[in-house]
């Protein structure tokens, strides 16, 4: 007797494919396409061309402001990895009673809305705000820090703190996995506490922390409401440049370009990270 | 004055209100084979990773060719040890695996090459040096792990139960090749097993263990002939036990009584009439009398009704009930066709008679 092929599958996923096809693929496939056109007085013009991508590449504002968002998006990474590791690490290794209160503590922050949480860094960081009040108080400083808020810093530290949780646990995550079993065969062989995390720890959590890092870069350096609200004009971002061109700019076409030449440039860096540290052999 | 490779000095352990080590005294000779054996939970793996550094005693102190490294962390002692599951650098190929120590060490590359092909050979895992720990079966990945670790050359190789995780055939595979490799090398070996045949298989001494003490430190063959107590009677190889009492001594044996059973047993100096004993006997020097011409020829008979009978393939395994709660076991080893036949006359319900010497019983004080 033939079993009968099932098909069951192909019904309870393609719910999610239909609306991952018409909400995220076909708009995404839209505005390359668009990337090539031209925009005209009311309307876009069908074309092919480069003119937009080269637009972004040879225009002072978008060059600048590109490779600032870039630039932010990449210490924002750094910055959270850097916080992220050290807590994960001693989680894993030193204080694994704690485990479950501090993870349960970044899902609550995780939980609570990003808007207000970006208002509350405006208010912390303010001339008349917690830190500047505190310093004034304790006699550090006479005149409050003006570059605290509406600054690039204030994006940072603002994106920072909202990012922690997804560099915390890629990183917690890929540590757990690595058996104790593992350093101790290093120290057998001779490696000391230093060594060992070195040549084992750090390596075989590198695609945990790679993990990490991209989530906040990529978060951080196309980010559109934490640059608007804090950011002030130094700290204006791409995302809200590519906003205004599907708003009152209304050059579609390039907005697009913009967006892929984010993706772009984004994707290049986080080759050439993944290929540095292959080389450093901090990765395996 | 006889050098001691370890020598171990009352060394205790606990885990909060458990106690893992308990006195532990211990000397090791250069280039021997000696196995930790005991249950779960005895105290021999605390005891190895104590040797080698991985934990800490409470007190007590240990040697490593009569220099102290009681307080010496793990990477500065002379000793490597084999782990259960490997423990092999999955980010790292077999020949980087292997090389990590000297690597460490800053050896030139051409030294260290050629040492790696030498591990290889030993191991007889040539042409395996690209491999990654993942293209690897668990025996293969076992002699990686025992290469990695005699690269160094340490003073003395300790093993954490490393056959555990393989399948049986590739275990006795792997015992003879661990113990030729050891004979090969004159290395001391630490080899924590609770299996107590490989332990037979490969040691020159025994430790028997038990909620971390010593029951019986020997040679493989004196535990088995010369149980000291129940415990090593029953750990080590199948034995019948029962409570006895000596009931008089005579000129050359014993007579031991057990639930009415009186039986013939050596002469021993430790035991006095009256006395409470254990009565030990291995299953294989308990034997079957199908022909009753035979009865003489042994110090003891006993008659029961074979309650059970199982085929080992090379034995078979019988269950006699002597009386209401004894219960014998003899195995009879099926030399040829002649015993076959035999085993295949006789069956469950039939009575028979046992027989054995007095030489063979051994007497355990309680």
């Amino acid at each position: 007797m033939v079993k009968k092929k099932n098909y069951t599958h192909i019904f309870l996923l393609s719910p999610f494919f239909i609306y991952f096809t018409i909400f995220f693929i076909v708009p995404i496939g839209a505005l390359f396409i668009y990337s090539f056109w031209i925009a005209g007085t009311t309307d876009m013009i069908p074309a092919f061309t480069l003119k937009n991508y080269i637009n972004v590449i040879v225009e002072q504002l978008y060059r600048s402001i590109l490779l600032r968002s870039i630039l932010i998006g990449f210490i924002t990474g750094i910055i959270c990895v850097a916080a992220s590791y050290p807590l994960a690490y001693a989680l894993t290794f030193k204080y694994k009673k704690l485990q479950d209160v501090v993870l349960y503590l970044i899902l609550i922050s995780l939980f609570s809305s990003y808007l207000v949480r970006v208002y509350a860094w405006k208010a912390i960081l303010g001339n008349s705000g917690l830190i500047n009040t505190v310093l004034k108080y304790i006699g550090v400083i006479k005149e409050p820090l003006r570059f605290l808020l509406y600054s690039p810093t204030a994006v940072v530290i603002t994106l920072v703190f909202i990012l922690i949780p997804f560099t915390l646990l890629p990183i917690f995550s890929s540590l757990q996995n690595i058996s104790p079993d593992l350093i101790e065969a290093a120290k057998d062989l001779g490696a000391n506490g230093a060594k060992a995390f070195y040549k084992i720890t750090l390596p075989l959590s590198m695609p945990g922390v790679m993990t990490g890092f991209i989530f906040a870069f990529i978060l951080s350096s196309g980010d559109y409401v934490t640059p608007q609200l804090v950011g002030g004009t130094t700290g204006l971002m791409i995302g809200r440049i590519i906003a205004d061109q599907f708003g009152f700019v209304f050059n579609w076409p390039l907005g697009s370009a913009m967006a892929y030449f984010l993706i772009f440039v984004s994707v290049l860096v986080i080759y050439a990270l993944t290929w540095i540290t292959r080389l450093l052999k901090l990765n395996k | 004055m006889e050098n001691y490779s370890v020598i171990i000095k009352n060394i205790n352990k606990e885990f909060g209100k458990v106690k893992a080590v308990k006195s532990f005294n211990l000397n090791i000779k250069d280039g021997e084979f000696v196995s930790l054996l005991g249950p779960s939970g005895c105290g021999k793996t605390t005891l190895l990773r104590i040797i080698a550094g991985f934990e800490f005693a409470d007190s007590g102190e240990v040697y490593i060719n009569n220099k102290e490294v009681t307080n010496i962390p793990p990477y500065k002692r002379p000793v490597n040890m084999v782990f259960q599951r490997y423990a092999l650098f999955p980010h790292m190929s077999v020949r980087e695996n292997i090389a990590f120590s000297q690597f460490l060490k800053k050896r030139p590359k051409d030294e260290i090459g050629r040492k790696v092909k030498d591990m290889l050979s030993l191991v007889k895992l040539e042409g395996f040096e690209d491999r990654t720990p993942n293209q690897l079966s668990g025996g293969q990945a076992q002699r990686v792990a025992l290469a990695r670790a005699l690269i160094n050359e340490p003073q003395v190789l300790l093993l954490d139960e490393p056959l555990g995780a393989l399948d049986l055939k590739i275990r006795k595979e792997l015992q003879l090749e661990l113990k030729n490799i050891q004979q090969q090398l004159k290395m001391t070996f630490i080899y924590v097993t609770h299996d107590q045949e490989e332990a037979l298989v490969m040691s020159d001494r025994v430790v028997l263990m038990n909620f971390g003490e010593i029951i019986q430190v020997d040679t493989a063959k004196n535990i088995y002939f010369h149980p000291n107590s129940k415990f090593s009677a029953t750990f080590i190889g199948e034995s019948n036990i029962f409570e006895g009492k000596v009931k008089d001594v005579v000129s050359e044996s014993c007579n031991i009584l057990i639930n009415g059973l009186i039986l013939k047993t050596k002469k021993s100096e430790f035991v006095k009439t009256g006395e409470n004993i254990y009565f030990a006997l291995r299953p294989e020097r308990l034997h079957l009398i199908k022909d009753s011409n035979n009865n003489k020829k042994f110090d003891n008979i006993i008659n029961g009704t074979i309650k059970e009978l199982v085929f080992f393939g090379s034995s078979v395994k019988y269950f006699v009930d002597v009386s209401q709660n004894i219960t014998f076991l003899a195995q009879e080893v099926i030399f040829d066709e002649k015993d076959l036949i035999k085993t295949n006359e006789i069956n469950i319900g039939d009575r028979i008679n046992l027989g054995f010497m007095k030489e063979d019983v051994n007497i355990i004080l309680k």
